[in-house]
């Protein structure tokens, strides 16, 4: 396995991970994809169309998830890597993911509360989807590998 | 000689029809269906998860109205009983939990095992274990609000989790990818890893 594949498939399952963590956007009750706008939240962007709003937010954290997905890639340094390495540099990713998007911009935008207080529920609703997201990457990166590449003790 | 050998063949037929009957062959789910059913028992965990939103501690107070509407319509006899000496024991009133003596403890067991079903789901860690437990909680929920809501509701949510205690759908995009091949190999020694291999 070469660089550009380890960096094709982190792009590839940080995409797929996004996606899923867009699907929940479809089961939550209100209007289908309601949470996108947040994505955009992070950043401090708002649009006044709700169209708009709702696909550019998508775009974004698809974009957002393959940016995370290559330094995925880039951390395994074109080896093979285990499985045990995987999940956990993925859910290290989430961990990062959540600090970097929903405790620091969150707060630099004004859009949570303050960074030393935040609330439990705020917590509950965000921690666990973001590690989710992490452990989503390592686990699609580690189930290519192991289809396209003979298997090694993990 | 043709009749001989059009008996053999009968009978060498009747062999493998009877030997196909015998033994089924074993299926075999394709990676895609898997990662599929993977991606299901996402879901249902999302499911799991998002109910945990509207029953927050600190007092668990959504919560208190299910218990209160299970203690009336249960469809166990004796089960309402149960309930207004366990969850409901002290209550001043069916509208608030204020007052309760046991309510905020055993709401606070039931938020919690609700939470670890959403965990081990989402995460696909110990799944089958978790799925168990979904299905303890959706059994409970069949048996006390079945006949308030459309029957199947409930049903349809005992079914649910019983297909992902049925298939170790934990095993892709799940934690459980990494734990099975362990503690498969740790059970031939360890009689507690026997023992949590049957939960992955």
């Amino acid at each position: 396995m070469n660089r550009s594949d380890t960096l094709r498939r982190g792009l590839l399952a940080g995409i797929f991970a996004s996606l899923v963590l867009a699907l929940f956007d479809f089961v939550t009750d209100g209007e289908p994809g309601n949470g996108f706008p947040g994505v955009l939240h992070w950043f401090g962007l708002t649009m006044s169309d709700p169209t708009i709003s709702h696909w550019v937010g998508l775009l974004l954290l698809i974009v957002l998830g393959g940016v995370f997905g290559l330094i995925f890639g880039a951390l395994q340094r074109g080896s093979p890597v285990t499985t045990g390495r995987a999940l956990l540099t993925g859910l290290a990713l989430g961990v990062l993911w959540w600090l970097l998007f929903e405790v620091v911009l969150a707060n630099l935008t004004n859009h949570a509360s303050s960074l030393l207080s935040p609330s439990f529920g705020q917590f509950l609703s965000s921690f666990p989807l973001a590690a989710l997201f992490g452990v989503l990457l390592g686990a699609i990166f580690i189930q290519w590998q192991g289809q396209h590449e003979p298997r090694r003790p993990s | 000689m043709s009749i001989s050998s059009s008996a053999q063949k009968q009978q060498r037929g009747a062999t493998t029809a009877s030997e196909e009957s015998a033994a089924a062959p074993p299926i075999t789910l394709s990676e895609r269906s898997s990662t599929g059913l993977a991606l299901l028992r996402i879901l249902v965990g999302y499911l799991w998860f998002q109910q945990l939103f509207w029953k927050l501690p600190p007092t668990f107070a959504g919560l208190y109205g299910y218990v209160v509407r299970e203690s009336q319509h249960a469809i166990l006899p004796g089960y309402g009983t149960l309930l207004q000496h366990t969850f409901l024991a002290g209550c001043p009133s069916l509208s608030s939990p204020v007052g309760c003596t046991a309510f905020v403890p055993l709401a606070a067991c039931v938020w919690t095992a609700e939470l670890l079903v959403a965990i081990s789901l989402l995460f696909g860690l110990f799944t089958r274990f978790g799925a168990l437990l979904a299905t303890i909680l959706s059994v409970q929920l069949y048996v006390g609000l079945a006949y308030t809501e459309w029957i199947w509701t409930y049903g349809m949510l005992v079914l649910l989790a019983l297909v992902f205690v049925a298939v170790p759908a934990g095993r892709r995009l799940g934690v459980d990818l990494w734990l099975a091949p362990r503690l498969r190999s740790a059970a031939q020694r360890h009689r507690l890893a026997s023992i949590a291999s049957w939960f992955v």
